[in-house]
């Protein structure tokens, strides 16, 4: 059976995993957005706590997806099985570049700019939103970029706590030696991400004029 | 434009030495033998056991690839002369592989799967090692001594209550969920969550999802205090392990074959499922474990 035979036999199924994949992956980089922008401010008011944050954010990068699911089961509220447990997990592995590019494009605002602010008279809050946000909200955006780009191939994972999306084809097409199957979950998968990496770029250069 | 000769010159040199490296290492493939394996502790240690028992019967030296992504990774390596052995089941070469309609026959479906594997990919499989790893239809057994569960026609009785989690490749395959349900009248209440297949034991033990497709000689089943349903009906076809081999290798290393014939027979399931929980329990080494079983079964 051709992938295009495929889609047209089960494009019903196809647009329900579609929809649980984008779901998956705009609520987890939504929770990773809300929590990570924060810290990554955080970073920059107390440089001490930089270097064993994101040491931690490091390490969550290096837990292999199947042992968090494995720890996660037994949790109540952030774990058991399902969408729950997976968003969680991608969550997780999208913190890292929310952080640290937070950090690295406040830290990269020129302190001269700072200076002049404070000049005259802002308080540490207009200085965060009025100048050093807008000045570093293009590489914030831009990990935005990259954190939302893994989380549409590493959403693929779902499929492994029964929180579906398009890993589902994935998981199928390798437990029974079928490359159609593989490909009917992977190819729209990276179109996904082509597009998510397509529309934040536009964004990020939107933005990037502000900077200079 | 003689600049121009020169580099082209050097292009080629160098394409010369690459060649020359590429057929130096592919000779160098020729004296060892590639042994692959599947990616779950079973399939580790019986490509472990295999390739000790070349290296001390045959006296060749050994590479291993093992943990390869399963099924569909082991077959197109060996296909495509990546490796030259890994040990198959019968059951899932007959159904996955060449995509047959299971049969609870054990003779025939050994013999389709040693015919259709010469025929069509030049692989000639071994005498089977001894044991069936049929897929195990596992619940609680607090669960089953509670509700007098021993057999799978029991549980369908129980099944609208209860939740049911799989893997990807027991809800795909011919020889998987759907004949099963079909069988035994099964009706969930709702449609099994598909899962990895590691993770349905946790999910079955943390009372998650009440019954779960196991294999039958995983070592989990005891260590979790799970019990097995007995499949009375003869649903499942045998699922006997053996090694598959490349029909050239075997040509060009006699010994191989001989190494291997020794195998024939010498585990059973109990001392399987003894192997896998040394592993997956007791956390041993693998190549402790497969040095120890040869040297007390074969010196």
């Amino acid at each position: 059976m051709s992938l295009w035979e495929f889609y047209a036999r089960n494009s019903g199924e196809v647009l329900g995993l579609v929809g649980q994949h984008v779901s998956l992956v705009a609520s987890s980089t939504a929770i990773a957005i809300v929590l990570g922008v924060p810290v990554g401010i955080a970073l920059t008011r107390r440089p001490a706590w930089r270097a064993p944050v994101l040491g931690l954010a490091n390490v969550f990068q290096t837990i292999p997806s199947l042992a968090l699911f494995g720890f996660l089961i037994p949790l109540p509220f952030i774990g058991g099985i399902g969408a729950t447990t997976a968003i969680v997990a991608l969550v997780v592995y999208a913190l890292l570049p929310i952080v640290r590019n937070t950090y690295t494009g406040l830290a990269g605002v020129d302190p001269a700019v700072r200076e002049a602010g404070r000049g005259m008279g802002m308080t540490d809050w207009q200085l965060l939103t009025q100048v050093e946000l807008p000045l570093g909200l293009s590489v914030i955006l831009a990990g935005v970029r990259v954190a939302t780009v893994v989380s549409v191939g590493t959403a693929t994972i779902a499929a492994a706590i029964g929180a579906g999306g398009l890993g589902v084809y994935i998981f199928r097409g390798v437990a029974v030696v079928d490359n159609t199957l593989i490909l009917a979950g992977a190819l729209p998968a990276a179109l996904m991400a082509l597009a998510a990496d397509g529309l934040l770029g536009l964004a990020e250069r939107r933005f990037a004029w502000r900077a200079t | 434009m003689t600049g121009g000769g020169g580099r082209w010159r050097a292009v080629r040199g160098g394409a010369w030495v690459v060649a020359a490296a590429l057929l130096l290492a592919g000779c160098a493939h020729r004296d060892r033998i590639v042994v692959g394996s599947k990616n779950f502790t079973e399939s580790d240690l019986l490509g472990e056991i295999v390739a000790q028992q070349i290296e001390r019967r045959a006296g060749l030296p050994v590479e291993r690839r093992f943990h390869l992504g399963g099924t569909f990774v082991c077959h197109h390596a060996i296909t495509a002369g990546q490796i030259d052995l890994y040990v198959e089941y019968t059951g899932t070469a007959y159904t996955a592989v060449l995509k047959h309609v299971p049969v609870a026959v054990p003779d025939s479906v050994y013999r389709s799967v040693v015919r259709d594997y010469l025929q069509r990919f030049g692989l000639v499989w071994g005498k089977p090692l001894g044991f069936n790893n049929t897929f195990a239809i596992t619940v609680r057994r607090r669960d089953a001594a509670r509700d007098g569960l021993r057999r799978i026609s029991d549980l369908a009785r129980l099944a609208p209550r209860w939740r049911a989690g799989f893997g990807y490749e027991f809800l795909e395959r011919a020889d998987g969920f759907r004949g099963l349900a079909a069988t035994y009248g099964l009706r969930f209440a709702s449609p099994p969550i598909a899962m990895d297949l590691g993770l349905t034991y946790r999910a079955l033990a943390q009372g998650k999802v009440d019954v779960i497709a196991g294999n039958s000689t995983d070592g989990q089943i005891q260590a979790l205090d799970l019990v097995v349903l007995e499949d009375d009906r003869h649903y499942f076809p045998p699922y006997e392990a053996a090694p598959v081999i490349r029909q050239a290798t075997l040509a060009r290393h006699s010994g191989v074959g001989a190494a291997l014939e020794e195998l024939a027979g010498r585990i059973s399931d109990s001392e399987m499922r003894r192997l896998n929980a040394r592993a997956d329990v007791a956390h041993e080494d693998i190549a402790t474990i497969a040095r120890d079983w040869l040297k007390i079964n074969l010196p």
